[in-house]
């Protein structure tokens, strides 16, 4: 019951990205237009290109939506709306959307084309960017809570909400989902004006249209992810549960997808620099100083 | 419960087994990197099946990243990543089997003959495990971890080291 209403959430928070996505690239409320976008998809001729890998090819676009939902499996909406409180909750979720890179080497090799090609290459260059600035941020916050279950980590923000917190963990942690999720300024991997699409660039049809949504699922299990490590989850007055979990992470989505909007597209190399230049050391700051606080000031 | 949990331990060991053989079956670098990842993976979910969940969820974090850079590396490296070209890239075959045997036949041996203890009557539950290993990871085992690591650092500054192209300072 509860697997079956998270699954319908998520699908109704998909819907809300597609949304607001077409809200911040065209500036227009269009609420029908995810629905007559998938059904233009659905309604084409989905192409295999000739010498493909078939294998990957067909399993990529599954794979990347199913690392996403699987990450949701652990977050937590209200106390009770959670399909599994692992005791690895926090570790888990990075497990889970490791994959997407799989995913999307997959789309890159699968389809035998040069732009593909290199937009699956880039993804794996931009983990390496990336990575660490999700995983180290996450320690600070399992320091804090004593505990990888996420909604331990929801609890333990009761007093004081980690994005106060610990300030520095959660803006590396927001740049890092946003380059997980490969939105601008941190999509190399699709680049629409360089690569032509890049992974996405030999899909159509229904192919493209799971592609797409599994995409749109990780954006929102990334906003659901910093709302649960950053912005106390349910946590809120007045409100019911549900509600604060609905609107936080609709708010965390909406600057996801706007923050990038204004960006040009950044460098791989100098993604690459910034993170560990700058990121890397200011996460290891991070972790220290979270620990001094945790001393004082638990 | 116990056969639930000895059915999913036996069908993720015969998955992991499978993909493994596919690693050397295949041609193509990709599908041989990626075969490797989800055997790896499969192993990973073994862990889990085992009641470790810890680690399996560490293995199967782990493995994703470190098979996909081989991958790179293998697309790199060989002659014919894709395997269209149906190259054969093997080589040594009879040693290589003969060294198969030899380790499998090792592996069961020690598997069956060695003395393992008395059996865990009971496991502490997942986050029970998670405290007892940071504690285990901060105290006793503390020295060999910190070296390892150290290790590891030094490798990865020395790989970089002799990797970067070295400035030219002479430009005039």
């Amino acid at each position: 019951m509860t697997t079956a209403l998270i699954l319908l959430l998520l699908a109704v928070g998909a819907y809300l990205v597609a949304v607001i996505e077409a809200w911040t690239t065209s500036g227009r409320w269009r609420l029908t237009a995810p629905i007559t976008a998938g059904i233009a998809l659905l309604g084409r001729e989905s192409i295999v290109p000739r010498k493909s890998d078939r294998v990957f090819f067909e399993v990529a676009p599954v794979l990347l939506l199913i690392s996403a939902l699987i990450a949701a499996t652990v977050l937590p909406l209200t106390p009770d709306l959670i399909i599994t409180d692992l005791a690895t909750g926090a570790l888990f979720i990075n497990a889970a959307l490791v994959y997407v890179l799989v995913a999307l080497l997959m789309a890159g090799w699968g389809p035998d084309g040069a732009y593909a090609m290199i937009g699956g290459w880039r993804f794996l260059g931009q983990l390496i960017a990336y990575a660490m600035l999700i995983v180290m941020p996450v320690t600070a916050v399992a320091m804090r809570a004593e505990s990888l279950l996420t909604t331990q980590i929801v609890a333990s923000q009761a007093d004081l909400w980690n994005i106060l917190y610990q300030p520095l963990g959660f803006v590396l942690f927001f740049v890092a989902a946003m380059a997980l999720a490969f939105l601008p300024p941190f999509d190399l991997t699709t680049a629409n004006s360089e690569l032509a699409g890049g992974v996405e660039a030999e899909y159509s049809g229904v192919r493209l249209a799971v592609f797409r949504l599994g995409r749109l699922v990780l954006v929102i299990t990334l906003a659901t992810t910093t709302v649960v490590f950053y912005l106390g989850g349910w946590q809120g007055p007045w409100l019911p549960p549900w509600a604060w979990s609905a609107i936080k992470i609709l708010a965390v989505t909406a600057l996801m997808l706007l923050a990038g909007r204004a960006l040009p597209r950044i460098r791989e190399a100098d993604l690459l620099n910034l993170c560990w230049k700058l990121g890397i050391p200011l996460a290891l700051l991070n972790i220290f100083v979270v620990g001094l606080l945790i001393l004082v000031w638990p | 419960m116990i056969s639930v949990q000895l059915f999913f331990i036996s069908f993720f060991g015969l998955a992991a087994v499978w993909f493994a053989v596919v690693v050397f079956r295949t041609h193509s670098m990709m599908r041989s990197a990626l075969a490797l990842l989800f055997s790896q993976t499969a192993l990973g979910a073994m862990f889990i099946g085992m009641q470790a969940e810890f680690l399996g969820v560490l293995q199967i974090m782990m493995m994703a990243t470190e098979m996909s850079i081989m991958a790179i590396f293998m697309v790199m490296f060989m002659m014919d990543p894709g395997g269209l070209g149906k190259m054969d890239m093997t080589h040594q075959k009879r040693l290589s089997v003969i060294a198969g045997l030899v380790a499998f036949v090792a592996v069961v041996v020690v598997a069956v003959f060695a003395d393992w203890g008395p059996l865990a009557s009971s496991v502490p539950d997942a986050a029970q495990q998670i405290e007892d290993l940071g504690l285990e990871l901060l105290g006793r085992s503390m020295l060999i971890f910190e070296t390892a690591g150290l290790t590891i650092l030094t490798a990865m500054i020395a790989a970089t080291a002799v990797a970067v192209e070295p400035i030219k300072r002479n430009r005039d």
